[in-house]
């Protein structure tokens, strides 16, 4: 048994190991990908002169716009994508364990509608204090806004019962998504920039999007990924989670607030991008098992895959017209989703 | 093992509004096992979760080893105290293994993985409540009984010296009961360790417990040994049922029967009994159900048949108890004879105390016998009773068993109708 055990660990490295190689791959292969046609060695060529220690060895041979296409286009908008689908699965992975809900995602408890306020409100006053940064400033202020308010409404003499942050947190969705609505049907000609915001996508953001977002998201996964194993043990229930030594309503509002951070950062950079946070962690839970030690890196490395490829898809299946990404998570995603649900036997919930 | 002790000083427990528990106080330590009893919503369960620090106590605190469990870490607790609940929904696909491990939380470091000395423990765990072949197996696959035999294993690995346990053994048949309960028995004398467990079978709790703290609305109603809580009284104002408390012959240990109530209402013809030493007890009851208006005679008070004829509510000729019968309780007896449709003579051993009931018989209208073993056999008047059976035989219905007398019943009763 000690052997099974082992392996057991073994088997989580190599996953782990298996999935940043697929995804470096990713990086480097969605980069020749594009509008602009640029030869594959050449994007290589590149890439490796922003690597330390080799960058001399290259003789440039590209024009200045190739570079600035592979480097100040291409590059960061993938890297964007795998921190927003990282963020994404972990925070779906962390809210589905906490509220031992199939159904929950990140945006369940309003962070997704108070996001969208903060933006739409940009878009339809036509603000701009802070440049081109207004709307992800607005929206990362919404979000923050909008779980400020579930969690005092749900919190109850220092206790936070999840079903009532539920509810709450639904609350709050209807009633700010109807604020959107009221917003949206007097928008005139800026709907159409509305609804590009919903639907979310990763067009035109450069290295500060990057900056912006990557403190928040790396903070808040390090800070769940240490409460990996006290997140297994509150899958038993809060009540076995506390007899088993776990603080539970401290374990809740750390949760509670990582996840939060997580996704306010990477909505605000990226509107509401669906299907991410709640499909992906679905997916890995029937394909590595239950365990958040492995589930949670697992969810993030697949999360950011994901994303990255539908992302590609969206900017060259119609190049040069742009289609919203999460139109693509969706539209790719939700029919493997279902092969995977019919093919396994074993109830993964 | 270092033992542990638990001290509930004066807690009470509310909900809202509602007082749960109030004045609670008693102390456990290595090696006691504390039966916790009462009807539902007596605050059973809401005494284990002020123990284990699920909900805090209004006022009063709950010491362990005379430090307060509020202001010790929860980690601290789980390496002294495990809870069994009284059901756990655990809805992902663990494993059991995995299940076990997971009670090793409060001995790990927060980046240490389970190792082999936590593998060993959980291993032994679960062979100890026969849970080990069950390890591969997704939790949520199990049935109610391998749960409860997985659960029970998590809480040993945590290596408790005092274990909650809330009606632990609901789900399981009752081999595996006795089972788990023994072996808790064994740790809590072996290890010394302190279990205080919530009950519902009186009899079970009776059984295993060295204590027993009787519940009613939140207060003690009574506490200490089985003998002197479980009593007839205590149980009738507790539980507002009534019930026959006796000892088990062979173990010493208490045995509470609940009365039945008489359910049917006398419909059919009267039956008369000649009974005695417990021969009458399930034919008894099958009359009542069926619905005839039976009555017993003479019987020693004490006799089975005499308790489960008075919980019946039945007309009974008695007699005291080791006394022969009397002659007045003779004519009483005769008395029912004549006035029922039908006298059954069960299999009962005659002696010169009850060989009145012999000749009382004589004077039935409709006789049937039930004779199991020959009359010889259980003749102790040296050929008198034998010498008068045989005469009651040649007008009587002879049976072998209960069964056979119900159907005679029955077709008697038609022919006296048709």
């Amino acid at each position: 048994m000690y052997k099974n055990y082992l392996k057991k660990i073994f088997h989580w490295k190599l996953i782990i190991t298996y999935l940043t190689v697929i995804l470096g791959l990713t990086v480097v292969l969605t980069t020749t990908l594009g509008a602009a046609h640029i030869s594959s060695f050449v994007v290589f060529k590149i890439l490796i002169t922003r690597l330390p220690l080799v960058n001399n060895l290259i003789i440039p041979s590209w024009s200045i716009g190739e570079a600035t296409i592979i480097l100040q286009i291409r590059l960061p908008r993938i890297i964007l994508g795998v921190l927003v689908g990282a963020a994404l699965g972990v925070a779906g992975t962390t809210m589905q364990g906490l509220f031992k809900n199939p159904m929950a995602d990140p945006y369940i408890i309003g962070i997704s509608s108070g996001a969208a306020l903060g933006a739409i409100s940009t878009i339809v006053f036509g603000l701009s204090i802070f440049g081109m940064y207004t709307i992800p400033l607005m929206a990362f202020m919404g979000a923050a806004a909008a779980i400020f308010l579930v969690y005092n409404i749900a919190s109850v003499r220092g206790k936070l019962p999840v079903n009532t942050l539920l509810l709450a947190g639904i609350a709050m969705t209807l009633f700010l998504s109807a604020i959107i609505s009221l917003m949206m049907y007097t928008a005139g000609e800026k709907l159409h920039g509305i609804v590009f915001w919903l639907m979310g996508g990763l067009w035109g953001r450069n290295w500060n999007h990057v900056m912006m977002a990557f403190p928040f998201i790396l903070l808040g996964t390090t800070v769940i990924y240490i409460f990996a194993r006290d997140l297994n043990v509150m899958l038993l229930g809060e009540e076995p989670a506390q007899h088993l030594g776990i603080e539970v309503e401290t374990l809740k509002k750390i949760m509670i607030l990582s996840t939060s951070l997580i996704t306010a950062a990477a909505v605000s950079v990226s509107g509401i991008i669906g299907f991410v946070g709640l499909i992906i962690p679905h997916v890995m839970r029937i394909l590595v098992g239950p365990d958040h030690r492995i589930l949670l890196p697992s969810s993030a490395l697949v999360g950011g895959i994901f994303l990255v490829w539908t992302d590609t898809l969206a900017r060259t299946i119609i190049a040069p017209t742009e289609i919203p990404v999460g139109i693509i998570t969706a539209l790719f995603g939700a029919p493997f989703f279902i092969y995977l649900l019919r093919t396994r036997k074993r109830a993964m919930f | 093992m270092q033992s542990v002790t638990l001290r509930i000083n004066n807690i009470a427990c509310r909900y809202e509004t509602t007082n749960v528990l109030e004045n609670i106080n008693f102390s456990a330590t290595g090696g006691d096992f504390i039966g916790v009893i009462g009807p539902n919503a007596s605050g059973k369960s809401t005494l284990l979760k002020s123990i284990s620090k699920v909900l805090k106590p209004h006022t009063g605190v709950v010491l362990l080893n005379e430090r307060d469990v509020y202001t010790l870490k929860s980690a601290e607790i789980a390496k002294n105290l495990a809870v069994v609940p009284q059901e756990s929904v655990i809805s992902f696909a663990f494993t059991a293994l995995e299940v076990v491990l997971m009670g090793r939380t409060p001995h790990l470091n927060r980046f240490e993985m389970e190792g082999t000395k936590d593998l060993i423990i959980a291993k032994k765990a679960m062979e100890l409540t026969n849970a080990w072949h069950l390890r591969e197996r997704p939790i949520n696959t199990l049935s109610g009984g391998e749960k409860q035999r997985v659960i029970i294993a998590r809480a040993l690995a945590q290596e408790p010296k005092a274990l909650l346990l809330d009606e632990p053994t609901d789900h399981l048949d009752i081999n595996y009961q006795i089972e788990i309960l023994d072996l808790i028995k064994r740790l809590n004398k072996e290890e010394e360790m302190v279990v205080i467990a919530v009950f519902h079978d009186l009899n079970i709790a009776s059984q295993y417990c060295d204590r027993l703290i009787l519940l009613s609305k939140g207060r003690i109603f009574a506490a200490g040994r089985a003998g002197d809580v479980l009593t007839r009284e205590n149980i009738e104002k507790v539980y507002g049922i009534k019930v026959t408390v006796k000892q088990d012959g062979i173990s010493g240990r208490l045995i509470i029967h609940p009365q039945r109530k008489r359910m049917t209402k006398a419909t059919k013809g009267r039956v008369h009994m000649v009974a005695g030493s417990g021969s009458a007890v399930s034919l008894m009851n099958q009359l009542v159900d069926d619905g005839y208006n039976v009555s017993l005679g003479v019987i020693n008070i004490g006799d089975s048949d005499y308790i489960t004829a008075k919980t019946l509510e039945l007309d009974v000729v008695e007699e005291k108890p080791f006394s022969h019968i009397t002659e007045e309780s003779y004519e009483k007896n005769l008395e029912l004879i004549k006035q029922a449709d039908y006298v059954i003579l069960t299999n009962i051993p005659i002696g010169f105390a009850n060989i009145k009931n012999l000749k009382a018989a004589e004077q039935a209208e409709n006789l049937i016998i039930v004779e199991k073993e020959p009359i010889e056999e259980r003749d102790y008047t040296k050929g008198e009773a034998t010498r008068l059976y045989h005469q009651l035989r040649a007008n009587a219905a002879l049976v072998k068993n209960s069964h056979a007398v119900l159907e005679i019943l029955k077709s008697m009763e038609s022919q006296a109708k048709s």
